[in-house]
């Protein structure tokens, strides 16, 4: 089994290698949101993490405080999730990041292959209430190399005035261009989308995972894919927010926190649909090979504590990892939006919740990504990027 | 039941007699202490419904497990990078398998895993006590088999582990066949109320295919061990049921016309694969290969045509939930899995693994049912109902199988909780067990049986008979003559014997005929006293063998007018055994049919 990991790991340094000609191309973009170089001398930690809403919660429930409590500065990276990047840096012998926030999903094949410093739990205080931190984070939480710190989901978000009679209430309202017509736009990858797809056949949630390791399961849900008229496919976490508000859209999957953003700070007329919401873990890790590891573990006992989870919480509905946080989470500082009700937790919003099988996308990315896109990307390459 | 009631009404003039006196009556002899007895019994049966539920939890889990790290699993298949050494597994995991199984059932007695049909019998013929060491050997095999991707059913293993340790429970508290029979059932019905998670059917079950009467005295402890087997599995067993069903549509009218006839035709396909098991296991027979070593071959035939094919593999839950969804097969798709399932259980279980017949029956069901739903979609008549057809093709093949219409109907209505669902499929089965009853027999298990010699298509009753043995009541107590006595010697004894008849046995112990002592007197008044015996006129009687049952006795008694039956061991040369009589043939039945009226209608 471990050789059979260890070739498995080969053959995707192959696959990097290969992939890494693309990316040369594709992550350019990645410059231009880099911050401004911290002033010489002074200690900062370099944070490999995504944009928009997301980064300025977090820059401000745990980087400011962070950085006016130990007076570390903090270097904010972006991107777009993936583990070539963090491939490249490695082979490069030149790591530019301290922390990467990361899909516990990636985090697990990262770990596999040996990319990630080996984290303990030590580094986490206990509960205001004096429970120890592995009572207190939530089952699955803490893992080899990596330490969820929230939970979020990938929901459906459709314009409320695209659909005046009756409004989607089902996943499988998603792929009813008849009864809800109007262009979507999906994530350009498997993930999620398959689940969905086969979801909207009725299959129950936990069969989803093993019907989709058939051959059989995955046509199918390719096949409701495949059928959606006018698809556009997006990348980065803002683009499903901005085609909604452009209206180019009338449906379009993202993430939670995104859409309340913009429901909430931005007021646009959209509605989260909660059926079949996929939960997933957000986690911190530090990359082998980054300078400053003992500063970045100290990071993560900060920004891990129940205190800097609710108020990070707070500001975007993203589920905290600790029981007795979520158990804090009251209202918006500035709106005073109830945030209980739109973290994807909450009872009312979680009754066909589906938790992201990390497991089965660490062990079989690669091959689904291929299905996928021998599928579904190949014939309509040209039309791919809106 | 009837006269005890009359009795106390006919007897009373002008006298009020209290209602409850009859049952006061009735009761009097068990009393207080007959119903703490009673209680003790339910409470046995919930503690039996708990050991057998986490067994049964046990087992589910290790096979998930096995089949996950064995790479049957289509999970285990998907998260899997080689495909070559994916090949490799499907064809040598399934061999191996194969080979393990073979050897384990080398140390049972009858040298093949244990089932439904053995625990059937047991209960049937009231012998209750099923063998702990084969029973565990039994649930080993099926574990292999399971885990290493045979197609076979989890549930009979999960069944007969149940009834074993039942069983195990009554004999280590001493107690009688009756109540071991209680427990096996209850053993059973927390088996399928856990696996199932369907209390019910459970409960059904065991009343419908093992204990085949209605008792309350059953019902309670078996009803207690089911509960107890429900709650288990849903605080533990975390993995799904088998099936759900979120559809809510309404079948049209006519289309229950259509549940109908394909009820009709899931008899016959149920048929088909009840054969076939049985011709597959008749033509292992004949292969010049040692039995140990033939699961493996079916093994390596198994993993050779899921290269091609992998929804044959394992108990296929993946497909038969495909086959509950409309476009996941075309009909061609359905008719190559259709048969290849089939042709692949009944090689799995004809060449000697171990499991049930159970869930490949589902799938097989329902690949025919999804058949049936897909050429009435293309005849453009159905829309919303496709489940409606998978689910009825599901219900008559399987009932049939198992012969248990209604643990199969409670069981879509306990997994789905559509009773829309379940009136289809109860047209569906109105058909289809009756065809299948009499065109093959009750079920596979009672084909099985009756091959194996006990016929229980008569009842419950006759099956008892036919197997309780006459060597009990043998008796030595006769008038036995050498043929060379003389007639005069022959009265004398005949009469201080105190007998009306004589059997005469030669030097060498044959038996050579019985004379009646009328006869005897007839001769020597005729003055023959001196001559031998042998001349004697002989009463043309029938004789039995040490090998016949009180059954065949039973049916001698009625053209024998004497007072006894010889018994003669034809295979050692015609040796004289001893003689049967009548009055104990009688008493004998009367002992077995009074033992059953307890047991099926008894309350305490």
């Amino acid at each position: 089994m471990v050789q059979a990991e260890r070739q498995a790991g080969a053959s995707w340094l192959n696959k990097a290698c290969r992939l890494l000609l693309v990316a040369l191309i594709g992550i350019s973009p990645l410059a231009p949101g880099d911050e401004p170089a911290a002033a010489p001398g002074e200690a900062t930690l370099d944070i490999l993490t995504w944009g928009g809403a997301y980064e300025r919660a977090q820059r401000r429930a745990l980087f400011e405080p962070f950085t006016r409590e130990t007076g570390i500065e903090v270097r904010v990276h972006r991107y777009n999730g993936g583990l070539t990047e963090l491939r490249q840096a490695i082979d490069a012998g030149r790591m530019p990041w301290d922390l990467i926030d990361m899909s516990r999903s990636e985090a697990k094949t990262a770990c596999a292959d040996n990319l990630l410093e080996a984290l303990s739990s030590d580094i986490l205080s206990p509960s205001p209430q004096g429970r120890p931190a592995e009572r207190d984070f939530i089952d699955g939480a803490l893992n080899r190399c990596s330490i969820t710190h929230s939970v979020f989901a990938t929901v459906v978000a459709y314009r409320r005035d695209a659909f005046p009679g009756q409004r989607p209430t089902e996943i499988s309202d998603l792929f009813d261009q008849k009864n809800f017509p109007g262009p979507r736009a999906l994530h350009r990858g498997p993930a999620v989308n398959l689940e969905w797809a086969l979801l909207s056949y009725g299959v129950p949630e936990e069969e989803i995972y093993r019907l989709l390791s058939t051959r059989r399961g995955l046509s199918l849900a390719f096949k409701r894919l495949d059928n959606l008229d006018n698809l556009h496919w997006w990348e980065a976490g803002d683009t499903p927010v901005q085609l909604l508000a452009e209206k180019k859209v009338v449906m379009a999957s993202g993430f939670n926190g995104r859409f309340f953003d913009a429901m909430v700070n931005r007021d646009l007329p959209i509605e989260i649909l909660w059926d079949g919401q996929v939960q997933e873990h957000e986690v911190w890790t530090v990359p082998r090979g980054a300078e400053q590891p003992q500063q970045a573990r100290e990071f993560i006992g900060f920004a891990t504590s129940a205190e800097r989870q609710t108020a990070f919480a707070e500001l975007i509905p993203y589920g905290p990892s600790r029981r007795s946080a979520t158990l804090q989470v009251a209202n918006h500082p500035d709106t005073g939006v109830d945030m209980r009700l739109h973290i994807p937790t909450h009872p009312l919003n979680a009754e066909h919740a589906l938790t992201k099988d990390d497991e089965w996308y660490a062990r079989s990315h690669e091959r689904i990504n291929d299905y996928f896109e021998d599928a579904l990307l190949e014939e309509d390459s040209a039309s791919q990027s809106p | 039941m009837a006269a005890d009631k009359d009795q106390p009404t006919s007897t009373t003039t002008g006298q009020d007699i209290p209602y409850s006196s009859p049952a006061s009556d009735a009761h009097s002899p068990n009393g207080a202490r007959g119903m703490l007895r009673f209680l003790g019994l339910v409470l046995l049966g919930a503690v039996i419904g708990g050991l057998a539920a986490l067994a049964a939890v046990g087992f589910v889990s290790a096979v998930i497990w096995l089949n996950d790290l064995l790479l049957i699993s289509p999970r285990g298949r998907m998260m899997f990078a080689h495909p070559e050494a994916l090949a490799l597994a499907t064809v040598a995991v399934p061999a191996l398998g194969g080979l393990v199984v073979g050897q384990l059932h080398r140390v049972i007695r009858e040298r093949r895993p244990h089932t439904p049909a053995d625990l059937i019998a047991a209960v049937q013929t009231r012998r209750g006590r099923l063998p702990p060491r084969a029973g565990l050997l039994s649930a080993l095999s099926g574990l292999v088999s399971l885990g290493s991707g045979a197609s076979v059913g989890q549930y009979g293993p999960l069944v007969h582990m149940g009834a074993s340790l039942g069983s195990l429970a009554a004999r280590l508290l001493r107690m009688g066949r009756s109540d071991d029979n209680v427990t096996i059932a209850c053993g059973v019905a927390a088996a399928i109320a856990t696996a199932f998670h369907a209390p019910l059917a459970g409960i059904v079950f065991a009343h419908e295919v093992v204990l085949r009467h209605y008792a309350l005295r059953a019902f309670a402890p078996v009803a207690a061990a089911a509960i107890v087997g429900h709650v288990i599995a849903t605080n533990v067993l975390s993995q799904g049921a088998l099936f759900h069903v979120t559809d809510t549509a309404v079948p049209r009218p006519w289309e229950f016309a259509a549940f109908i006839v394909i009820g009709g035709l899931g008899a016959l396909v149920a048929g088909g694969y009840m054969h076939a098991i049985l011709a597959v296991g008749r033509w292992a027979a004949k292969l010049p290969v040692v039995p140990s070593l033939r699961p493996a071959i079916a093994g390596a035939a198994l993993g050779l045509v899921a290269l091609w094919v992998p929804d044959i593999l394992g108990m296929g839950q993946e497909t038969l939930r495909f086959a509950t969804i409309q476009g996941a097969f075309s009909s061609l798709d359905l008719v190559i899995v259709l048969v290849l399932k089939l042709a692949a259980t009944a090689m799995c279980i004809g060449m000697g693994f171990g499991g049930g017949v159970f869930s490949p029956a589902l799938v097989i069901g329902t690949l025919f049912g999804a058949l049936c739903g897909t050429l009435v979609t293309q005849l453009g008549m159905a829309g919303e109902t496709f489940i409606f057809y998978a689910v009825c093709g599901m219900v008559a093949v399987t009932a049939p199988v198992i012969g248990a219409p209604l643990t199969t109907l409670l069981i879509v209505f306990e997994l789905t909780g559509s009773y829309v669902l379940t009136t289809a499929a109860l047209a569906s089965v109105t058909l289809a067990s009756p065809i299948a009853a009499q065109l093959f027999g009750r079920s596979l298990f009672d084909i099985q049986l009756a091959r194996r010699g006990l016929d229980l298509s008569a009842g419950r009753g006759r099956a008892l008979l036919q197997n309780a043995r006459l060597k009990s009541l043998v008796s030595q107590e006769c008038v036995i003559l050498n043929p060379n006595d003389s007639v005069q010697e022959a009265v004398t004894r005949v009469g201080e014997g105190g007998h009306g008849e004589a059997y005469l046995v030669d030097d060498r112990q044959r038996y050579r005929g019985s004379v009646t002592l009328a006869d005897l007197e007839v001769m020597r008044g005729k003055g023959q006293g001196h001559r031998r015996v042998r001349s004697c006129q002989r009463t043309p009687r029938p004789v039995l063998s040490p090998e016949a049952s009180v059954w065949d006795a039973m049916h001698h008694v009625q053209d024998v007018t004497g007072e006894a039956i010889a018994v003669v061991d034809d295979k050692a040369g015609d040796a004289f055994l001893g003689v049967v009589y009548e009055s104990s043939i009688a008493r004998a039945y009367l002992k077995y049919s009074e033992e059953l009226r307890r047991e099926e209608h008894g309350t305490g």
